[in-house]
């Protein structure tokens, strides 16, 4: 019963156990379905309103940075979920591709460095947020220079703004209420988490 | 998984499908980099067709299958264009004649480009991406990571394992649909579609977890965790085909960075 049994905080907090693996890589293929639907669906469309307002779209593709390590609290959940949600998306036939590498590491690692700082030791809304807005950070590097690299210096100003915007809102808030909701439902009683 | 696109997987094999997937990714990457760091529209349009001829020849995809797949690209590719153009800081130059004047935007002719680079960017992404993942499966990708790259085996195979029982959401999807409308929750407007949409995922969400945990468990009762260092079943080497596709790629990206027009 060693993937079910109870977690101890002390000793095992930054070993990965194998049900912690499992559990991000299957909500980061979930979250790849959903980038995918949500490029191929709702960004597509949402991208003819302009590059400031389609970047206010932007923040769903950051929601395994922030959901994932919040529910497994391990060093690395943040990357690993992106990077896994980025891969699925670039399988099913994302527009980005091989990119979503690129934006995954991104991103990933901007919300890692915030729980970093932490030393994978606080877990509140605030770091949430923080986090989010490390991704956002990621994000707005990775897009100003692949998507937007023409653009005026207030224009790219502003998507940047309204990447990290969008990542605060629907990662840093949407994801923490996420979180609680699926903590609720005692879904996570296997995770420090759901303690 | 009939709301998502099927895989796409070589029907032949092919020069790719024999070479390892961490070769094809080196290449990759090397294609993508060239197309990123220039705003020259020639060097999306040299790679693109030479990623068209190296999916013609070699990837032993079925090409028929390939334009419907790639449709989804025309929307980004016009918009990024689009915006690309009207919002470039080359319009802002008074030394640069306008071409067109659209209302209070002039456009110039550096801004179209730069704009045509950009979205042409996102082909050259979108075929590479076929060249690097159609040639062969998640599994080969796996054990190529793994014994190439050594990343670390947990993650990479815990992930395949994942992926293997990524299917079944999406028969949970429809289940817990269909479980929800018997209980008389049948949204008609906008936003009622959008929250039946967020409670029939937060169900998903907690029967994904439920599936992970279990499997997991069974994973860890074989032995998945045990310490005991890992050997392999399929050896995965580089061959001189791994070598020769990347010299080929960085030659064809050095190419159509350098040669002039």
């Amino acid at each position: 019963m060693k993937a079910l049994a109870a977690y101890r905080p002390s000793t095992e907090r930054f070993r990965w156990r194998t049900v912690d693996i499992v559990v991000v890589a299957l909500l980061a293929v979930a979250f790849g379905v959903v980038f995918w639907a949500w490029g191929t669906y709702v960004w597509a469309w949402g991208s003819f309103l302009g590059p400031q307002t389609e970047s206010l779209l932007t923040g769903v593709w950051l929601l395994p940075a922030v959901v994932c390590p919040l529910i497994v609290r391990r060093p690395g959940a943040a990357l690993f979920g992106e990077l896994v949600a980025a891969v699925v998306s670039a399988l099913l036939g994302s527009v980005w591709g091989l990119d979503t590498l690129a934006s995954g590491l991104l991103q990933g690692a901007g919300a890692e460095v915030v729980f970093l700082i932490t030393m994978y030791r606080a877990w509140n809304p605030a770091i949430a947020i923080l986090a989010a807005a490390g991704a956002g950070v990621g994000e707005a590097i990775h897009d100003l220079i692949v998507s937007y690299p023409g653009i005026d210096y207030a224009g790219r100003a502003a998507i940047g703004a309204a990447e990290i915007i969008s990542a605060i809102v629907v990662v840093g808030i949407g994801g923490w209420l996420l979180v609680r909701a699926l903590r609720r439902t005692g879904a996570l009683q296997t995770f420090p988490s759901g303690a | 998984m009939s709301v998502l696109p099927a895989p796409l997987a070589p029907t032949r094999p092919a020069f790719l499908t024999r070479t390892t997937p961490a070769a094809r990714l080196v290449a990759g990457t090397a294609w993508l980099v060239a197309s990123i760091i220039t705003l020259d529209p020639i060097v999306p349009v040299r790679l693109s067709l030479a990623a068209i001829v190296a999916l013609w020849l070699w990837s032993g995809l079925p090409l028929r299958r390939i334009p419907r797949r790639l449709a989804p690209l025309g929307f980004a590719m016009l918009s990024l264009t689009a915006f690309s153009i009207l919002l470039s800081s080359a319009n802002g130059d008074i030394s640069l004649a306008a071409v067109a004047q659209i209302g209070p935007a002039r456009i110039t002719g550096p801004a179209i480009s730069a704009g045509v680079a950009v979205g042409l960017r996102i082909v050259v992404i979108a075929l590479t991406t076929l060249l690097v993942f159609g040639p062969s499966d998640l599994t080969r990708m796996a054990d190529s990571l793994v014994q190439q790259w050594h990343f670390p085996d947990r993650f990479a195979y815990g992930t395949l394992a994942a992926l293997r029982v990524a299917p079944f959401m999406a028969g949970d999807w429809i289940t817990i649909g269909a479980a929800r409308r018997l209980r008389g929750i049948t949204p008609r407007s906008p936003v009622g579609r959008v929250r039946e949409a967020g409670g029939r995922l937060m169900v998903m969400l907690v029967s994904s977890i439920r599936r992970a945990e279990r499997l997991a468990l069974a994973m860890d009762a074989r032995g998945f965790d045990s310490g005991v260092r890992r050997t392999h079943f399929r050896e995965l080497r580089m061959g001189w085909r791994d070598w020769l596709t990347i010299t080929v790629a960085l030659a064809v990206a050095a190419a159509a960075l350098f040669v002039a027009r």
